[in-house]
């Protein structure tokens, strides 16, 4: 068995996908793979939003923009916690609906590990309940880690050297 | 960031005792106020009827998504309320809006924030399940019919 030479992890703005963001790092560090980090601009849902009439026009530019800062926020931040331990990570960001632009993002980089944060620890039945993280996990053409336990993360992260 | 994980007892009124709409969004923030969940009540109701002037989110068969973006928040927030016997909210068929939604977040979590409204467009689709919701007894039923215990 081959250890990871690519590694995915799918940052949201969430604690967990920072998370995610140091096991990666971690990871990448001790397997020297490659590192990519992605966050999608969930326009898939905003325009469902639209269409629901829950959102007005300007008030999805407006979102739209927010989530463009996010993104660009939370990618420096994980450049940044990865420089720290002298890891180089890809940093990109997508616009559509996230399980898919995730999916893509592995077919086409060719990435063999998705690193994603704790999934909802309450399960509900109905289908209208889910999180991206959970359908990208669902539907990664790759094996996918699940990134538990932040304290013990942190530690393994801060003891990187 | 799962929208149901949101969901408990305390963030759950019903019924509803306001009757118009200035009412209920006051009654909805003091729902997160009860709960302990929010400290400057005044800042989040600023952003919820600032969005609410703009155009009303009373949205068709009785179901209203009123919320906003507020650095007095630093996650999200919801509280849901429910009027039985339904309360004007300008909504967009005129029929009076019997399920309440509120949801705020900072501006830096704009996708979960997105993500969770979502949840709850694809959530008020369900006619059959909204009526449930608006029939609940109590709190307790409403948090087992979303969880789907």
């Amino acid at each position: 068995m081959s250890t990871p030479k690519k590694i995915l992890v799918y940052i949201d703005g969430t604690e967990q996908s920072v998370t995610a963001a140091q096991y990666g790092i971690c990871l990448s560090s001790f397997y020297d793979a490659e590192l990519m980090a992605l966050y999608v601009i969930n326009t898939r849902a905003m325009e469902d939003l639209l269409r629901a009439r829950i959102f007005l026009k300007d008030e999805q530019v407006e979102y739209e923009h927010d989530m463009e800062s996010d993104a660009q926020r939370y990618l420096n931040y994980v450049d940044e916690l990865a420089r720290k331990k002298g890891v180089s990570v890809t940093t990109k960001s997508t616009r559509g609906s996230v399980h898919k632009e995730i999916v893509n993002t592995i077919k086409e980089d060719e990435v063999d590990l998705l690193v994603i944060g704790e999934l909802s620890r309450i399960r509900s039945r109905r289908d209208e309940f889910y999180d991206e993280a959970e359908r990208a996990m669902r539907t990664a053409p790759c094996s996918v880690l699940i990134v538990k336990d932040e304290d013990s993360v942190w530690e393994m992260y801060e003891s990187l050297t | 960031m799962a929208l149901i994980e949101l969901v408990q007892e305390k963030i759950v009124k019903t019924p509803l005792e306001s009757k118009d709409k200035p009412d209920v969004l006051r009654e909805l923030v003091q729902i997160l106020r009860d709960a302990q969940e929010i400290d400057d009540f005044d800042a989040i109701l600023t952003a919820v009827q600032d969005r609410e002037d703009k155009q009303s989110t009373g949205l068709q068969d009785g179901i209203a998504v009123p919320h906003g973006k507020t650095t007095a928040v630093t996650r999200l927030k919801l509280a849901i309320g429910i009027a039985p016997q339904g309360i004007d909210f300008d909504s967009l068929d005129g029929v009076p809006s019997k399920l309440f939604f509120l949801l705020v977040a900072p501006p830096e979590l704009a996708g979960p924030h997105v993500e969770a409204l979502a949840e709850i467009a694809k959530l008020a689709q369900s006619k059959a399940f909204c009526k449930a919701l608006a029939n609940a007894e109590n709190a307790q039923e409403v948090v087992e019919l979303l969880k789907g215990d």
